[in-house]
């Protein structure tokens, strides 16, 4: 043994030379190990990007090296979180996909975010920088070791590294820390301590990591409408751009006629709806185009959301491809043998036969019997019942007979395709345009300004928990109080004008600036389109995209056009006018506590009881007049269009002819006045609201009570002062009751939601807060052994 | 001898070895009291699982946040992981509460709502853990049968703990770990002379080495140590990677409408078993046809199977058709995962074995010198 160590011992060393990686000898030939090379890292609250990205680059390199089975602990440690993120990452990619709404999607990735971030950042904020602070312990200490790995400082209690700690890092711990500058071995006394908070902070990260959901939920809660209102402006705007980008184009190529759209629809969804169409026709090469197949065939083609446009679809089939390429001469005297003599053809004039060559091609079955029966003769009577019989004949016969295969209008077919699916690309992108600022669905602008009117509103009339808890269930005494309270208090003003701030926002966003432009861009992509189907003789399509420049108002009914237009025209009126409603029941609130709404309905009622032909006394009028205040006040919060209709004999107002013309008078006549032009000075900004009055004057209130059939036609243009049932509705809004109710239901879930979950949230981190500052404080021993040092000093 | 060295450097020297021995020794009759519990996991795999998840929990939830609050000198690490559970469950509880706990204070239209939300985040969180967890099975129980090695193969062991302020008497612990759970220190020392595997001092090693198609030899244990440590890094690998994605999946079938009007509260459960045991009652007593009539009560397996099955169903085939191949993304990801994991841990990279059969290789290369020390 003896020997053994005497040769080792004595064997001379190399200098530097290196038993094994911790091992080596020192300048004396002594064995020694190496010295460590780890070293605290800057300890920072917030790690930079730079080694985010070197640490992420590096745990894919350490999946690589696991693959194999070469991997440590703290590497295997690591890959666990890149699971966790990776799982997550799944989680939200899912979601997203299977969300159709942005702002669902996008709030897959926002809470996938807040979720990590609560994980990182709370700790941070509630327990290691204040117990930084206060005793100068990073909890979250990382050091790197002698291989190079990142770890934590504190993460192994058991495996002691505060030799880590420079002699400035343990004089600083220790004055926070308030230990004893006099104590004996005062390092040892400052480590130990420290790595106590560094157990402690630990475990109290631990117990409450548990709450990150619930942080992530409210941060999520806070940063909705921010992302909402975010998403509708890029929705805004890109709609708008890529409809101007096509629009663009095509008004750069000659003739109207786009070079490139098929290029456009390859690159859209249409490609494979023209993949399954292609696959369709080929597998059908051979079949009959019959009744049935024209059906199937044409309910393949991309929809526009017309069924005019649809049911012309199949009649061109029907018309262009079937009589077209099967009607001629020899088939129509083939149909026809046995009731027109073959003399009849033969004694044609060169005139009658070219005219009939013109009813064939023009597949004018009257046509053809006319000039037959002339030619044959014979009495009227003869003549009619040869003509009807012709006709007949050739009906059924294009219909059983000489029907073509699918083969044949197979160029055809793909011709009319490529026109409908540029007209859909298109139409599409009109669509999503208005969509984006009038679309029926959450994220729209329309909707986000419905939501931030109705909760201004809301919020004005200032309701308790309690009051918007009975409002959501529908307990609509308290509005009325609250609307009585509102407009005499000083609030009144600053809601009016907030409220016409936002509603004139919306007018002009979606107004006559905005009608006029979905106008002048329908314009160009129907026009565009209705010339192609024009090129291509399918004269029914192209009349039911849009009519003739010079076509009477009537043939616009049914248009794409004109359905586009009306439905964009519709939402926003009908949004508008319960904005304006919301401001009349207000304007009407304010009248009846100022009295001049009394005033002003004795004066009608007088006026409207003369015209009925009859006198009324001063008492009675007023006596009336006094009932019908509170009426008016009832119309605007509760009446529909029923109501309106019924001239509101509709049970809950019950109102006589006089009095119901005396209410309408005061509630939307003009010369009425009102004390909203008292708050808003600007005429331009009043301008909208008195159009929305007089309009629902000469169309609600007017009205004759039978709706005609000329009357419930949808006609955008050439509308007198009669309104369709559609319009009505939409003029007349929704009423103040139900507006309030959905928005309290809303607001008052949102709130519940928020202030339990808000309550337990700053609960929770109330206590972390307050836990953490007990932590780090003096045991018994510790105080022992200060108390021993001081006495020996 | 001594003159070289020098008296000091000489007792220092000794002293050392002879402490280190001593130290060696008191090693391992430390660990000669921890004991693996292969037997235990072998008859009673799930009342040794459940035991030990139960110590586990009780203690994550008493004895180490004590501990760990008032910065005991004792605490370590296995407790501060041990403590995950916490979070991982008040987690789970606050993101299911979340979405379902203020709901009861909505008005109907949005309590229901919520109610449908809700229930598929709550089904969604226990899908969550679940899948996680049978997942790791579909890699560490292949490698189990395919090498012997059982990566989650558990021991007991027993912590001597320092005397402290509030506990100067009680002052041994006992902690549930795997033999495989740190790659840079498995506790091979646990498996050496293990009556549990055989008789020898190897059986273990003898017994995976030859299933990884080495020669029986004497010195099997310092052949397959790193083999095994390779087939522990890989398990763990694609288990871990393939379990998140499980995990995700099982969001994902959470996600679906089936899910959307199933009945979790047990009150209403018994309930409608009550009305239905009533209804098929006076059926009884009326006629055999009005038997016939009653329709079969849904027990809460089956009810959730249904649910299951046509959720998954729902999810690579029945939503629209990007959420069908997101779905279809997903789930193949997972199962691509698995089999991935399963062909990298299965495969067998031994080239010391020979090439055309196993238990051809020889255990010791004769070309190489060799130190036995």
């Amino acid at each position: 043994m003896a020997n053994l160590l005497e040769q080792a011992l004595n064997k001379q060393p190399v200098a530097n030379q290196q038993l094994s990686p911790v091992f080596t000898f020192d300048s004396d030939g002594k064995v020694r190990p190496m010295a460590p090379k780890g070293k605290l890292l800057p300890s920072r609250i917030f790690g930079s990007p730079i080694t985010y990205a070197k640490d992420i680059k590096q745990d894919i390199v350490n999946i690589g090296k696991a693959s194999k089975g070469k991997a440590n602990d703290h590497e295997l440690g690591r890959i666990n979180d890149i699971g966790v993120k990776l799982g997550s990452l799944a989680i939200a990619a899912y979601l997203c996909v299977k969300n159709p709404l942005k702002l669902n999607k996008t709030m897959q990735f926002v809470g996938f975010g807040s979720f990590f971030a609560s994980m990182a950042l709370l700790p941070k904020l509630l327990i290691q920088a204040p117990l930084k602070a206060r005793t100068g312990v990073d909890i979250h200490q990382k050091y790197i070791d002698s291989q190079g790995r990142k770890k934590m400082l504190f993460q192994d209690p058991q495996y002691d590294l505060t030799d880590l700690y420079s002699q400035e890092d343990l004089d600083r711990i220790g004055k926070k820390l308030n230990v004893s500058e006099n104590l004996p071995d005062r390092n040892s006394f400052i480590k130990q301590r420290a790595k106590k908070v560094g157990v402690q902070g630990n475990t109290l990260w631990m117990l409450s990591a548990g709450a990150a959901p619930i942080f992530s939920a409210l941060m999520c809660s806070a940063i909705e409408k921010p992302i909402n209102n975010g998403l509708m402006r890029a929705e805004m705007s890109s709609s708008e751009r890529a409809l101007k980008n096509r629009v663009n184009l095509k008004s750069t190529i000659p003739n109207g006629k786009d070079i490139n759209h098929k290029n456009i629809i390859e690159k859209g969804k249409e490609k494979l709806f023209n993949k399954s169409f292609e696959k369709f026709i080929n597998n059908n090469l051979e079949e009959p185009l019959d009744e049935k197949m024209i059906k199937k065939i044409s309910n393949m083609f991309p929809n526009v959301n017309s069924a005019s446009v649809q049911d012309a679809i199949e009649a061109e089939i029907k018309e262009n491809m079937i009589i077209k390429e099967t009607l001629n001469l020899d088939m129509v005297k083939k149909a026809l043998k046995g009731i027109v003599s073959e003399d009849v053809f033969a004694n044609l004039t060169e005139e009658q036969a070219k005219n009939l060559d013109k009813a064939i091609s023009a597949k004018s079955y009257k046509g053809i019997s006319e000039i037959l029966t002339s030619v044959a003769g014979g009495n009227k009577r003869q003549q009619v019942k040869l003509s009807s019989e012709i006709t007949n004949v050739l009906q059924n016969t294009k219909k059983t007979a000489d029907i073509p295969k699918v083969k044949e209008v197979k160029n055809s077919l793909y011709n009319l395709l490529n026109s409908m699916s540029e007209l859909t690309h298109n139409k599409k992108l009109l669509d999503n345009f208005i969509a984006s600022r009038v679309g029926d669905k959450s994220g729209t602008y329309i909707a986000n300004t419905w939501d931030k009117v109705t909760n201004t509103f809301i919020k004005g009339l200032k309701l308790t928990d309690k009051e918007l808890r009975a409002v959501s269930q529908g307990n609509m005494s308290v509005i009325d109080n609250k609307l009585n309270s509102l407009v005499k208090d000083g609030s009144y003003e600053k809601l009016v004008n907030s409220l016409f701030n936002i509603i004139n926002e919306f007018e002009a966003n979606t107004g006559e600036e905005f009608i006029s432009t979905i106008d002048k861009y329908s314009e160009n992509i129907f026009r565009d389109a209705r010339r192609g189907f024009k090129s291509q003789g399918m004269h029914k399509i192209a009349d039911k995209i849009i009519a003739a420049k010079d076509a009477p108002v009537k043939e616009n009914i049914g248009t794409l056009k004109n359905t586009v237009m009306l439905n964009a025209k519709e939402r926003a009126l009908g949004a508008s006018s319960s904005f304006y409603r919301i401001m009349q029941t207000i304007d009407v609130y304010k009248r009846a506590q100022d009295g001049t709404l009394l005033k002003q309905i004795e004066k009608k009622l007088v006026e409207q009881t003369k015209d009925a032909g009859s006198d009324i006394s001063v008492e009675e009028a007023k006596k009336i007049s006094a009932k019908l205040v509170d009426y008016c006040k009832k119309v605007m919060v509760n009446a529909t269009t029923v109501d309106y209709v019924e001239k509101l004999k509709t049970k809950g107002f019950e109102l006589s002819e006089t009095e119901y013309k005396t209410v309408l008078g005061v509630l939307f006549d003009a010369d009425a006045g009102d004390t909203i032009s008292d708050i808003v000075k600007e005429s331009k900004l009043l301008e909208g609201f008195k159009n929305y009055k007089k309009t629902c004057m000469e169309k609600i209130a007017n009205w004759q009570n039978s709706i005609t059939p000329e009357l419930q036609r949808r006609v955008v243009t050439g509308i007198t002062n009669s309104a369709n049932a559609a319009e009505r509705n939409n003029l007349a809004g929704k009423p103040a009751k139900l507006i309030i109710q959905d928005a309290a239901k809303q607001m008052y879930n949102s709130k519940k939601w928020l202030k339990l979950w808000g309550a337990l949230g700053a609960v929770i981190a109330g206590t972390v807060l307050l836990t953490g500052l007990f932590l780090g404080r003096k045991g018994k021993t510790e105080k022992e052994v200060e108390a021993k040092s001081k006495v020996n000093e | 001898m001594v003159e070289i060295l020098g008296k000091h450097n000489v007792s220092n020297a000794f002293a050392s070895r002879v402490s280190f021995k001593e130290s060696q020794d008191k090693e391992k009759e430390e660990h000669a009291k921890d004991k693996v519990l292969y037997s235990e996991t072998k008859k009673h795999p799930i009342t040794t699982a459940v035991k030990i998840q139960a110590d586990k929990f009780t203690k994550a939830f008493t004895t180490y946040p004590k501990k760990g609050m008032s910065g005991s000198k004792n605490a370590n690490f296995y407790e501060f992981l041990t403590m995950g559970m916490v979070p991982y469950l008040a987690g789970s509880a606050a993101m299911i509460g979340v979405f379902n706990l203020a709901s009861k204070f909505f008005d109907t239209p949005g309590a229901v709502n919520s109610s449908k939300l809700g229930k598929r985040m709550g089904i969604g969180v226990v899908l969550y853990g679940l899948f996680k967890v049978i997942s790791r099975k579909f890699i560490e129980k292949p490698v189990k049968w395919r090498y012997g090695i059982d990566v989650n193969l558990p021991y007991k062991k027993k912590i001597d703990e320092l005397p402290e302020e509030s506990n100067k008497d009680n002052l041994i612990s006992y902690e549930y770990h795997k033999v495989f759970e740190s790659v840079d220190f498995p506790r091979y020392d646990l498996l050496y002379n293990n009556e549990e595997y055989g008789d020898t001092r190897n059986a273990y090693f003898d017994k995976v080495a030859k299933k990884m198609g080495y020669q029986k030899s004497e010195f099997s244990d310092q052949q397959t140590k790193d083999k095994i440590r390779e087939k522990v890094v890989q398990t763990r690998l694609f288990s871990t990677l393939s379990s998140y994605l499980w995990a995700a999946t099982g969001v994902a079938i959470a996600a679906q409408k089936p899910w959307e009007s199933f009945v979790i509260n047990p009150k209403i459960r018994i309930n409608n078993f009550r009305n239905h045991i009533k209804v098929a009652n006076a059926a009884k007593q009326a006629s055999d046809k009005a038997v016939k009539n009653v329709a079969k009560y849904d027990y809460f397996i089956k009810d959730f199977g249904t649910r299951f099955v046509t959720s998954v169903k729902e999810l690579v085939n029945k939503g629209s058709k990007s959420s069908n191949v997101a779905g279809r993304i997903l789930l193949g990801s997972a199962v691509g995962m698995t089999l991935l994991g399963n062909f990298m841990t299965l495969k067998n990279f031994n080239n010391n074995r020979g090439n055309k059969s196993h238990g051809t290789s020889p255990l010791i290369d004769e070309s190489k010198e060799k130190v036995v020390c």
